[in-house]
């Protein structure tokens, strides 16, 4: 039976991954016309292709006494992955190690097979940052140029790889007023544009669709699905997987600085229903938890139930959509008042918010 | 199994993407930013270094509020020095002399004498009247010197390398680092394919001219308002002042990459640390950096009687020893500044 959080740690991800068919597309070529040099070049990297774009080996990384990070192991292939998690999760932290700001502490994170700290492993990879900070007294045009130069293309190059960067996010009609003017959803297309100005195999993207409009959105997404279908790797963060559903339905969930779950929605949501879990319920009435506890049993998805001595039960059960629906039906018909309804496990608390929050 | 089938067929091909999402139109045909019309472009490492210098020094013109205040002190210096050189105070000459009750000033004493002499008021032979001419004259000449020495004093190393040259140098300085880790820009320079220590080195080179620029210049300003002590000073002055400001822009650059408020850390070092160590009896003086300015100062205006008030205890090094332990300095806070910064984790709200 597998389990939910031993499947986030470690030999889990092979199985939520590998059951993603995500590939690279065989149209996918890297530099035309190459020469017999650039030919050599060319068959090292295609070799070096069979290595994952990006790599999260056992990494935990700590800020003082508190873990960002916690042993988690990723990795990712061509195709889009959602991030997902609440604040403090650490999807920050794990985008943050992913594209050299931060060093883990312990562990490993490689872009390519190469350690993501290094320079070289930079270069392939486009970073789109959450904190909104920017060179304020540039244009959008001069900002995602001066970005592209610092890749270290000559000028005339930069200012090409800028202008195709900026028609692709729609920004090339609005690239001449300074960043200082731009509103939030502009700043953002700016930001996702000097990460695609040099052409990186990994795209990393904090909260991309931030202040963006629906419109804005829409286009968004299919530039990541183009982005994706031409081979590239993206990585998207954000708060709300029913964002994360339009754009892909491989998704990570992160809670207290652990992959609590990844693989598709469907894989994530069948891995909850086999999970065992546990929740604590506290009633207004002490009587009232005694007639709880008895209708409770009944359900066909409850293992258990135990009284705890503070005045609550602690209720063991597995599938956890259906168990919530019958158990609003039993306080219902019951007609008993819950003060309190917790679930126990961190983990299983994350995912069942998203998957099941909502109304879902 | 089955269900894994029914899950395949919901993902569209090799992307993740959920095929019940109503397809979007795709991105104009000619978007590419892979391969420019006339072949590929490899990017170089030092183009990028050139240019993120250029960039740096681009940027380093946008004038924050502490350069505002070292521009404030410039005005300030120079309207003083300027009222005092037109005042005609530099020199010694217009003083009085102590417990002169009638206030006769240096400069009367000396016509008084001249004029007794002149006179053959006093008693003697023709040589004692010779001798006590050409000691007032010697006076006389040693009295037109004071004013360079008044000026080296006062404005050189009472108010400059006290008080203005730590303050012009960290103006630029703690702002080159610290302001893009306090604006939260930092994380396009970390995240560009550029070694840490080649963006520290870049970053410094880069202030380096608008540091020596206010620095060095500011100085020239303040020596020009001086007159002609002022010329002289400059001359005399202008590599302790360069070396100095080398030695303080590559100090507080560090501290740009080590504290979180560099400007603040700065201005204490600049107000506490080093105005008491430079003050400290014996060797703990040569813990700072304006010890040695001073040093290259006394040593190139020896001649003429400019020195430490107690040399015996100042213990000043001579000219060119201070000038090496300077530049030496400046690589050494360089190099711990690169190694220091290519350690660091620096995060948005740094």
């Amino acid at each position: 039976m597998p389990d939910l959080l031993d499947s986030a740690d470690t030999g889990g991800r092979d199985r939520a991954l590998e059951a993603s068919p995500v590939s690279r597309p065989a149209s996918v070529t890297t530099e035309p016309n190459s020469s017999p040099a650039d030919h050599g070049k060319w068959i090292a990297d295609a070799a070096r292709d069979a290595r994952p774009l990006l790599l999260f080996e056992q990494v935990s990384k700590w800020y003082g006494p508190v873990i960002g990070v916690n042993k988690v192991t990723l990795e990712l292939r061509p195709g889009i992955t959602g991030l997902v998690g609440s604040n403090g999760a650490g999807k920050t932290t794990l985008l943050r190690l992913a594209t050299g700001q931060l060093r883990p502490d312990l562990g490993q994170v490689s872009v390519r097979g190469i350690d993501a700290w290094s320079v070289e492993a930079k270069r392939r990879v486009g970073y789109c940052p959450d904190a909104d900070a920017f060179y304020e007294e540039m244009t959008g045009r001069q900002f995602v140029e001066a970005m592209t130069r610092l890749f270290g293309y000559p000028r005339r190059e930069a200012v090409r790889r800028a202008g195709a960067a900026l028609e692709a996010v729609d920004m090339n009609g609005r690239a001449e007023r300074r960043l200082r003017g731009y509103s939030k959803g502009m700043r953002q297309r700016i930001k996702l544009a000097q990460a695609l100005a040099h052409d990186p195999e990994l795209l990393v993207l904090d909260e991309p669709m931030s202040g963006i409009d629906p419109v804005g959105r829409q286009e968004f997404v299919a530039l990541f699905r183009r982005l994706a279908e031409q081979g590239k790797c993206l990585i998207v963060s954000s708060h709300e997987l029913e964002e994360l559903e339009k754009l892909t339905d491989h998704v990570a969930i992160m809670a207290r600085g652990r992959i609590a779950a990844i693989g598709t929605l469907a894989e994530i949501r069948e891995l909850l229903d086999d999970h065992p879990f546990s929740i604590f319920v506290e009633c207004a009435v002490s009587d009232d938890r005694r007639t709880l506890a008895k209708a409770i049993l009944d359900l066909p998805d409850v293992a258990g139930v135990e009284m705890e001595d503070a005045g609550g039960i602690v209720i063991r059960a597995r599938n956890p959509r259906r168990f919530f629906k019958e158990f609003a039906g039993v306080v219902l018909e019951e007609n008993l008042d819950v003060r309190r309804l917790e679930t126990l496990d961190d983990s299983a608390q994350a995912i069942l918010g998203y998957l099941l929050g909502g109304g879902r | 199994m089955k269900e894994d089938t029914k899950e395949e067929t919901m993902r569209a091909p090799g992307t993740g993407v959920p095929a019940d999402v109503a397809p979007v139109p795709a991105l104009p045909p000619h978007y590419s930013t892979a391969s420019p019309p006339d072949g590929p472009v490899t990017p170089s490492p030092l183009r990028a270094w050139f240019y993120l210098v250029g960039l740096s020094l681009q940027r380093q013109a946008r004038v924050g509020q502490i350069v505002w205040i070292a521009l404030g002190l410039l005005a300030f210096s120079g309207l003083l020095v300027g009222t005092i050189t037109v005042s005609g105070w530099w020199g010694m000459q217009n003083r009085r002399l102590p417990r002169s009750r009638e206030g006769v000033t240096y400069q009367n004493w000396a016509e008084l004498t001249d004029a007794l002499s002149q006179g053959a008021a006093l008693p003697g032979s023709p040589e004692v009247a010779g001798i006590n001419q050409a000691l007032v004259a010697s006076y006389r000449a040693a009295l037109e010197r004071t004013d360079f020495y008044v000026f080296s004093n006062f404005l050189v190393f009472t108010i400059f390398v006290s008080f203005l040259l730590p303050i012009w140098s960290l103006s630029f300085a703690a702002d080159s680092l610290g302001g893009d880790r306090e604006g939260g820009s930092l994380v396009w320079l970390l995240t560009r394919p550029l070694s840490r220590p080649a963006i520290y080195l870049a970053k410094f080179v880069a202030l380096l001219p608008w540091s020596i620029g206010l620095s060095v210049g500011g100085f020239a300003v303040l020596c020009l308002a001086g007159g002609r002590p002022g010329w002289q000073a400059l001359r005399f002055y202008w590599p302790a002042v360069f070396s100095g400001t080398l030695a303080f822009s590559a100090l507080y650059h560090l501290m740009g990459a080590y504290f979180k408020r560099p400007a603040i850390v700065a201005l204490l070092y600049s107000f506490f640390l080093e105005t008491l160590l430079g003050n400290m009896p014996g060797y703990l003086k040569r813990g700072s950096i304006s010890f040695y300015t001073r040093c290259m100062m006394f040593d190139a205006a020896q001649n003429y009687g400019v020195e430490p008030e107690k040399p015996s205890v100042y213990l000043a090094v001579d000219g060119s020893t201070a000038c090496m332990v300077l530049l030496a300095a400046t690589v050494v806070f360089l190099v711990v500044g690169m190694v220091l910064f290519s350690r660091s984790e620096y995060l948005a709200a740094d």
